[in-house]
């Protein structure tokens, strides 16, 4: 009986995240104005690790990997393993039990941690060949 | 006890785990609270404390926020300390990587709905400037 409060926020959160791949389909956050701008680079200018996440699943829904590879190479990295935990998620609310998880060592999980943030570092530093992090630049050349 | 499924905490004279529904009485011993020696990964057995290592992700990479950083950390951990078999340890990590993922989840809705107050502020002006 999987029920209560904080599973009733995932059911939202899944049901939004949902929506906002609908969205994501239809509209491209690069020319449409439908998607609020990141607070970081609206702000700063800078290039978070999370630059051209949307981009590049609008590319994707539409088959370009190449271009979602150019616009955040983290992020098409990983969407499986999103995928699947968050399908896991869903099955655990439909019928009370998710899929086989394997478990993944801390060490591992520091690693990724670590390498979020250097992705994040680099892709602001303006020498080649950091710049072709930056999102999109690939597409430019 | 610990549900041998979910690895929520019951009272020990619970029946069924409030978390997942799973029999307590029938399942598999109940699990060792006391930490085991990190000699190699000591998992206890059927153990799953939750890490919300996804959704750490997910607020660090699609949110644009900082606060999915202490909720990676939290995730690894949990993780942590499940190698060494401290569920406790482990379940307290897990309430701050929920917390953190929230927080994260919440100045992202908070950011949306600026961003959607702004847009209509822009449409009203522009009707009245016509």
């Amino acid at each position: 009986m999987p029920n209560g409060r904080g599973n009733q926020v995932l059911v939202a959160l899944l049901a939004a995240m949902a929506a906002g791949a609908v969205l994501l389909e239809v509209f491209d956050p690069a020319t449409s104005g439908i998607f609020p701008p990141c607070p970081l680079r609206y702000l700063t200018g800078w290039y978070c690790p999370g630059c051209g996440s949307l981009r590049a699943i609008h590319q994707l829904l539409h088959g370009n990997l190449r271009a979602a590879w150019a616009l955040n190479p983290l992020t098409v990295i990983l969407l499986p393993f999103l995928t699947y935990g968050l399908a896991s998620f869903a099955l655990l609310e439909l019928r009370g039990r998710g899929l086989p998880q394997p478990f993944l060592r801390a060490g591992w999980i520091r690693t990724l941690c670590a390498v979020i943030i250097l992705f994040g570092i680099a892709r602001n530093l303006p020498m080649h060949p950091f710049d072709l992090l930056a999102p999109g630049t690939v597409l430019l050349r | 006890m610990f549900c041998s499924q979910c690895g929520a905490n019951n009272v020990d004279t619970a029946a069924v785990c409030m978390q997942c529904g799973r029999s307590l009485q029938a399942g598999p011993p109940a699990v060792p609270l006391q930490p085991v020696q990190p000699a190699g990964v000591v998992l206890p057995p059927g153990v799953a404390v939750q890490n919300y290592l996804v959704f750490a992700i997910l607020a660090t990479v699609f949110c644009c926020l900082p606060a999915g950083i202490p909720a990676i950390v939290y995730a690894a951990q949990v993780n942590g300390k499940l190698q060494v078999g401290d569920v406790a340890g482990a379940q307290l990590a897990s309430n701050n990587a929920k917390m953190w993922c929230m927080i994260s989840a919440g100045l992202g809705i908070a950011i949306i709905a600026i961003y959607g107050v702004l847009v209509m502020v822009g449409i009203l002006s522009g009707l009245h400037s016509n």
